[in-house]
C-alpha cells in the first residue's frame, strides 16, 4: 500500500529543504515575523487545480515564492534581491515549473521595509491514500 | 430526467493494459464516417462506405519515472510496429469502449519553463465497441 502523502509533507517542505541553501531565512507557509533577507513560500492563484482526467486526487498546484530583502537603499536592495532570486532559480528541484519573477515592490512590514518580488513556480501532486 | 453530466473526471482507460489515469490530461475517441451522398430522381441517398477511428491521447511526460508510459509506448512502437495494442476506454461508468490502436512513437521535450507534454494521435485497427 502506498505511503499516504500531503501536499505539506511531499510538496511544501520538499520545496523549502531545497531552497535551505540560498543565503535567506526560508519559510514554508507565511511566518509570523520575517527576517530578511528571506524566501516565502505562499499559496498561488490559483492554488490547486485539477488538470488530469480521472476521479483521483490529481493536482497541479502553484505557489509563490516570495524574495524578500531588507530595504534600505535602493541600489543596493535591488542587487541583493536579484542576487536572491537568481539563488531560488537555481535552487528550484527538478519537476517544478518556473514562471515569471513579479516586479520588485517595497513592502512595510513592522517599523522596517522589504523589497519584494514574487517566483510562481508550479508542480503535480497526486494523493496516496 | 435529470440531465446527466460527466465530465473529464469520469475518463480513464488504459493502452496494452497500462493504466494513464496519472499522467493524462485529455483523452478523446473520435470516429470519422465516410458517407457517400448520391442524388437520385427521388431525392438524396446516403451510404456510409468506411468508419476510421482516431484515439488522441494529451499526456504528461514521465520518462524519468519508473515504469514510464513513455518508454512502453517507444518500446511498443520500436519492438513490434505492427502488433496492435488493446484500448479500454471508460467515458463514464458503464460506458467502456473497446479496440486496438496501431502502436505509435511518443514525441519527447518541450519548451523551457513547462511540463513536458506527449500529443498522441492513435489510429484504431478495430471499430470500437461500446
Amino acid at each position: 500500500m502506498p505511503t499516504p502523502t500531503s501536499i505539506q509533507a511531499n510538496v511544501r517542505a520538499p520545496l523549502a529543504t531545497a531552497l535551505a541553501g540560498v543565503t535567506a531565512s526560508v519559510y514554508e507557509s507565511v511566518p509570523e515575523a520575517v527576517i530578511p533577507p528571506a524566501a516565502i513560500i505562499v499559496p498561488g492563484t490559483p492554488y490547486l487545480e485539477t488538470t488530469l482526467i480521472s476521479s483521483s486526487i490529481q493536482l497541479k498546484v502553484n505557489f509563490t515564492i516570495s524574495a524578500a530583502v531588507a530595504y534600505n537603499n535602493n541600489a543596493g536592495a535591488l542587487d541583493n534581491l536579484e542576487k536572491l532570486v537568481i539563488q531560488i532559480l537555481a535552487a528550484i528541484p527538478s519537476g517544478y515549473i518556473v514562471g515569471d519573477v513579479s516586479r520588485p515592490s517595497i513592502v512595510a512590514l513592522g517599523s522596517s521595509n522589504l523589497l519584494i518580488s514574487d517566483i510562481d513556480v508550479s508542480t503535480y501532486y497526486k494523493q496516496e491514500n | 430526467m435529470p440531465t446527466t453530466i460527466v465530465t473529464g473526471r469520469d475518463i480513464t482507460f488504459t493502452i496494452d493494459g497500462d493504466t494513464y489515469d496519472a499522467q493524462a490530461t485529455a483523452a478523446t475517441l473520435t470516429i470519422e464516417s465516410t458517407i457517400n451522398t448520391y442524388q437520385t430522381l427521388d431525392g438524396k441517398a446516403y451510404y456510409t462506405t468506411d468508419t476510421q477511428g482516431t484515439f488522441d491521447v494529451e499526456m504528461l511526460a514521465d520518462w524519468t519515472a519508473g515504469g514510464s508510459l513513455c518508454a512502453s509506448l517507444w518500446n511498443a512502437a520500436d519492438s513490434a510496429p505492427n502488433t496492435p495494442l488493446a484500448v479500454v476506454f471508460t467515458a463514464a461508468s458503464g460506458s467502456v469502449f473497446n479496440f486496438s490502436v496501431q502502436p505509435i512513437f511518443p514525441s519527447a521535450g518541450g519548451t523551457a519553463p513547462d511540463a513536458q507534454t506527449v500529443s498522441l494521435s492513435f489510429t484504431c485497427v478495430t471499430t470500437p465497441t461500446l
